[in-house]
């Protein structure tokens, strides 16, 4: 099958049955190792060195035999990673772990990517005719997509002066005004800091989104309460998560909001545990990405780090696209015990009491961690503290639960949910 | 490629743009030509550490916009590179510099002296020193009252988001061209003749006639009070 004529078919993927969408898959796997193997010597090299040689994939599990490899390999790797196919346009990494990563964008990829971003978008409701304020397209590889994908959905695209930072608040209000958008892509910590601005401005935020119909986040896993307090707080239509990393997966949530899809005409995703072994349906492990594209930079096996886990059973939209939550990585966790719980897990017992839900939420990080003490640092007054620290030893298996209440402490919603505990003033708890 | 027809719509600060089909070509042939009177070769790479609403990173490259069929990168046949012009993706910029080596890094005037700071501080002026070419400051209302990067040489690029004023500053003259065909002057008044924006009214430097210059002798060109202060 020639990459050419697969990219022209990619709207008929999603009709696929599972046995076929997985032969189509491992055609693409074939094509993109063989590639790599042919034109990348960090590949070449690196699978040479474990005894696997050209033309040595046939099946999935052929494919498990493929070293993973991690963003220190990539950056070590320098030139001999780059892909004579990779393009003219380069994103970075946010550097969350470690140094960033340049990731290479070519048109024959992003066309690819295209296709289930304007799949994305019409399962969270966008209609040809609306407008939609877009992210902006050099914060991401995936956001470069969302324009085109708006284009050809026969929308008009508006974007807002600046970046996602909070200090952009006022210029992302403005552009809501001026556009009057009926569809919308930011993140969630954005939008978090949204309605902590509305309470004290003159216009409620929740008239200037009036006529939006959806809001598509990214940059924060969603949790069920946090979706409601989004969407109630905004007073738009609904919320729907998106997420997908830099090095090429892509997922998109439908109507039923169960975990996202992933687009698997472009990415082919596994979980692990740590010994490398597929976990089932339902199990949390490690995040493995393969980019079914040879062009652009070449991904495959790629640990992204972070933690993710696939639903169980088919989704009331009749999709056979698997599912996948990923519900954060080592720098939105912490190690308690031997435990690594995550911001995600976290703001799920928090959220269970409804005054508690859209406070901002950090895990402090320990020296210590062999205690076993989660220690939590929530936005405003104190609140029901007995029962709190009750559920999250119970459902987070840790020994003991410290809750630190930030009082007036105001923090702007970021990306970042875990601060040591030095870089953060700690009141008494 | 399908076909895209391009409806955009950009919130800048004092004002907007809107494109419709066509006209984002006109501005990255334009763009691309501010450039070249920087002293940029073809076969460049260009890191731009702009907001994605601003011109200087939307008409980089046709991948980043619809309905822009060929961006500067394609027109210089050379590479664009996306830098977010937010504080937390400044402080990235000394990595990425020591593993990709840049003919020209485009930053704006507001975060010059944040990104120097973060250069002195990873210790990598001099990886940097080495990684860029040339600088490109791009200011605005304001002249840059000065320079604090670590490289040389640097130029200045002249951009009035509301007015859509892209001017560079020629490798030749000095001063700052206002392009013609693109721009046209009536006593401190630039008009847009390429899209419906409001006038600029010019409230610094001097307007010197066309006719000066043999880069460009249809432009008019504005001397600015640019002071050169390095590092």
């Amino acid at each position: 099958m020639g990459a050419n004529s697969t990219y022209l078919q990619r709207d008929e993927i999603e009709a696929l049955s599972a046995a076929r969408l997985t032969a189509w898959q491992t055609d693409l796997l074939h094509e993109v190792a063989d590639h790599a193997y042919r034109h990348v010597p960090f590949y070449r090299e690196l699978w040479t060195g474990v005894g696997i040689g050209a033309n040595a994939l046939h099946s999935l599990e052929d494919f498990e035999r493929f070293p993973i490899v991690t963003k220190r390999d990539l950056v070590k790797a320098g030139e001999r990673w780059v892909n004579p196919r990779q393009g003219r346009v380069a994103f970075s990494t946010r550097g969350t772990s470690g140094d960033p990563l340049l990731v290479w964008l070519s048109a024959e990829e992003e066309e690819a990517y295209i296709v289930p971003t304007m799949r994305g978008f019409r399962w969270a409701g966008f209609r040809p005719g609306m407008t939609a304020l877009l992210m902006s397209p050099v914060w991401h590889r995936l956001a470069a997509c969302e324009a085109h994908a708006v284009a050809r959905l026969g929308g008009r695209c508006a974007f807002f002066w600046g970046s996602m930072g909070p200090e952009y608040l006022g210029s992302f209000l403005h552009a809501l005004s001026s556009a009057r958008p009926e569809f919308v892509t930011t993140t969630a910590p954005f939008l978090l800091s949204l309605i902590r601005r509305g309470t004290g401005s003159k216009v409620p935020s929740n008239e200037i989104l009036s006529g939006v119909r959806s809001i598509s986040v990214v940059g924060l896993p969603l949790t069920p309460r946090m979706r409601e307090f989004l969407r109630d707080r905004l007073g738009v239509g609904d919320i729907f998560e998106r997420s997908g990393t830099q090095e090429g997966a892509a997922l998109d949530e439908c109507q039923y909001h169960t975990a996202p899809h992933v687009h698997e005409d472009v990415c082919y995703l596994e979980v692990l545990d740590d010994a490398g072994t597929p976990v089932a349906s339902g199990v949390r492990g490690r995040l493995i990405v393969t980019k079914l594209s040879s062009a652009g930079s070449i991904f495959v096996r790629y640990d992204t780090g972070d933690i993710a886990a696939f639903a169980p059973g088919p989704c009331l939209c009749g999709s056979e696209f698997r599912r996948l939550k990923i519900f954060g990585r080592p720098e939105s966790s912490v190690l308690v015990g031997s435990r690594l719980i995550t911001a995600y897990d976290v703001r799920m017992c928090i959220e269970e009491d409804a005054d508690l839900v859209g406070r901002n939420v950090l895990l402090i990080r320990d020296a210590d961690s062999s205690a076993g003490v989660l220690t939590v640092a929530v936005e405003g007054g104190a609140h029901d503290q007995a029962q709190l620290k009750a559920r999250l030893r119970e459902r987070l298996g840790v020994n003991a639960a410290r809750m630190v209440w930030l009082g007036d402490l105001k923090l702007n919603w970021g990306f970042r949910q875990v601060l040591d505990g030095n870089e953060i003033p700690l009141p008494r708890s | 490629m399908p076909t895209e027809n391009a409806n955009l719509f950009f919130d800048v600060p004092g004002g907007s743009l809107s494109f419709g089909d066509g006209e984002l070509d006109v501005w990255a042939e334009h763009l691309t030509w501010c450039y070249r009177m920087m002293g940029i070769a073809d076969g460049a790479t260009i890191a731009a550490q702009d907001f994605g609403s601003s011109p200087i990173s939307f008409l980089g490259s046709s991948l980043l916009m619809p309905g822009l069929r060929r961006g500067v990168a394609e027109r210089i046949d050379g590479r664009f590179i996306c830098l977010d012009a937010s504080a937390e993706r400044v402080t990235l910029t000394p990595a990425l510099l020591a593993q990709l080596k840049v003919d020209a890094l485009v930053v704006r005037n507001d975060i010059v002296e944040l990104l120097a700071a973060e250069l002195r501080k990873k210790g990598s002026a001099e990886v940097a020193t080495q990684a860029m070419k040339t600088t490109i400051v791009v200011f605005g209302d304001e002249p840059p009252a000065l320079n604090p990067t670590v490289t040389q040489p640097w130029r200045h690029l002249m951009h009035v988001e509301r007015a859509l004023l892209l001017a560079p500053e020629c490798t030749q003259c000095g001063c700052v061209h206002l392009r013609g065909g693109f721009y046209e002057v009536k006593g401190a008044t630039i008009r847009n003749l390429k899209l419906a924006v409001p006038p600029y009214d010019l409230s610094r430097g001097e307007l010197i006639p066309a006719g000066r210059c043999a880069a460009g002798p249809d432009d008019w060109g504005i001397q600015l009070p640019i002071r050169r202060i390095g590092v």
